[in-house]
């Protein structure tokens, strides 16, 4: 990969930055009547989340990270390992279980996916913003509530707890929204 | 059109103040024969006379050398409104063009300045407690750092805790990201804010006394508007900052040039004492918006 000036910065742009892989969300430019310009620019770290700020000296210049996001489809998981195929090409990503924390409560078989690769090799996995799950578990449902006041914890099949509404049951399935975990409706 | 108008009724408040106090109103070439040498600023570089006798001309970075040698030649108290060109600067609050006030006053020091330049945007309608710290007042009130006596290297260590970049040839230079970063967005809190007597080093061309050189910022809600000096009066002493400039320019692989030795030599005579200050009027006028 190449090298970036901060004036080829945008929004995100990949850039490696102590070793991991970050993408620029926003570059401000200062610049003092006397004196140099730079660049206070906040990014996310691809692999730990984190939002960091750095300010570089206008002109310097940052490695930047070889950094895909692929649409592809969930097969299934054997476990250890999560498995992704590119519709495109077919090729088949093996991820490991450890890197799936946050997102393994809302995997779908057949959902499509982005896929973020670092070098070939997937680091993360972004989930639809919306997916059906089915609720296995839940205390009875009130008859007559339709309204919806309250709520109460469902555990879906993929492990996820999330908040429903009182008249949903056993064998219902619903719609989470995965960015809030929240319930968004049943259709 | 109320923005309009606005602007021109600030435009003529600040003719009138500068009217009542005798200051004369000047124009001063644009298109010049030399560039800034100032390490930081580009100027725009423009081909003239292709068909006649193509020659390069540079537009203007600021009055200021121009009206010097108006001020060198017995004009007395000037002032001058006019768009400044700056190559290489566009963002939040920087553009290639800009609408600059910049005015000299004779026998001036720089705080009679600085209360020269109080009573003028108290005439255009900004208001507000005046604040005045020194450069290393503000480092110590806002960053706990002693400015004036932190070497290069603990500077570095202090940016670097800040995940500031510590890539810098001379210390001005981190101690203008320092400043920028640090101090800043601090003074976001004060109306009207003059930080003066910079660290020598970055005296541009203003005098210096010991470590410091007599020179002021004005910031209006952290936001910088206004640079003022007390003038350096000797032609060597420019002829000496210009060369200084270009120096720097060179080892920083920028465009450099020969500095502007026809000033130098207008010089000859020297400039009478007296205290100047540029201000952006785009700036301000944004800010008296906000208000």
């Amino acid at each position: 990969m190449g090298y970036y000036s901060t004036s080829q910065f945008k929004n995100g742009l990949k850039l490696i930055l102590d070793g991991n892989p970050c993408s620029i969300i926003s570059n401000e430019i200062r610049k003092p009547g006397k004196g140099q310009a730079s660049n206070k620019v906040k990014l996310k770290d691809l692999i730990t989340g984190k939002t960091l700020e750095k300010t570089f000296k206008s002109g310097e210049s940052v490695e930047g990270a070889d950094v895909m996001e692929l649409d592809m489809q969930y097969l299934y998981n054997d476990g250890s390992e999560w498995s992704f195929m590119d519709p495109n090409t077919f090729d088949q990503f093996m991820i490991n279980d450890s890197a799936m924390d946050d997102v393994r409560g809302y995997l779908v078989e057949q959902d499509m996916c982005i896929v973020t690769l670092w070098n070939d090799n997937p680091i993360s996995v972004t989930p639809p913003n919306h997916v059906m799950l089915e609720v296995v578990d839940t205390d009875p449902g009130l008859k007559g509530d339709t309204a919806g006041t309250g709520g109460k914890p469902a555990t879906m099949n993929t492990g996820v707890v999330v908040q429903v509404p009182l008249f949903i049951s056993i064998g219902e399935k619903v719609k989470v929204d995965t960015r809030t975990n929240e319930y968004s409706g049943r259709t | 059109m109320k923005s309009l108008k606005d602007r021109a009724e600030l435009i003529k408040k600040i003719r009138h103040f500068f009217d009542e106090q005798g200051v004369v109103e000047v124009q001063t070439p644009k298109l010049l024969d030399a560039p800034t040498s100032d390490t930081y600023i580009d100027s725009i570089t423009m081909q003239v006379n292709k068909d006649i006798d193509q020659k390069t001309k540079y537009l203007h970075t600021s009055p200021e050398l121009e009206m010097k040698k108006l001020l060198a030649q017995g004009s007395g108290d000037i002032y001058q409104i006019c768009s400044v060109f700056r190559d290489n600067e566009q963002g939040f609050q920087n553009f290639n063009e800009f609408t600059m006030l910049e005015y000299y006053r004779l026998d001036f020091d720089l705080h009679q300045l600085m209360n020269d330049v109080v009573k003028l945007l108290n005439v255009l309608g900004v208001q507000g407690q005046v604040s005045q710290l020194s450069y290393a007042q503000a480092f110590s009130k806002y960053g706990d750092i002693d400015i004036l006596n932190t070497d290069f290297d603990a500077l570095k260590k202090i940016a670097s805790t800040h995940g500031l970049t510590i890539d810098f040839e001379w210390i001005e230079d981190l101690q203008i990201l320092l400043f920028t970063h640090l101090i800043e967005p601090k003074l976001e809190v004060l109306p009207i804010c003059f930080i003066y007597d910079y660290p020598a080093s970055q005296s541009a061309l203003s005098t210096v006394e010991g470590q410091v050189a007599h020179r002021f910022e004005l910031y209006l809600s952290g936001v910088e508007v206004a640079n003022g000096y007390d003038e350096l009066q000797d032609a060597q002493s420019y002829e000496k900052i210009f060369k200084r400039e270009n120096n720097k320019r060179k080892q920083l692989k920028k465009t450099f040039f020969d500095p502007d030795l026809d000033f130098v030599l207008q010089l000859k005579e020297g400039l009478p004492q007296c205290s100047g200050v540029a201000i952006g009027i785009d700036r301000l006028i944004s800010q008296i918006r906000l208000k």
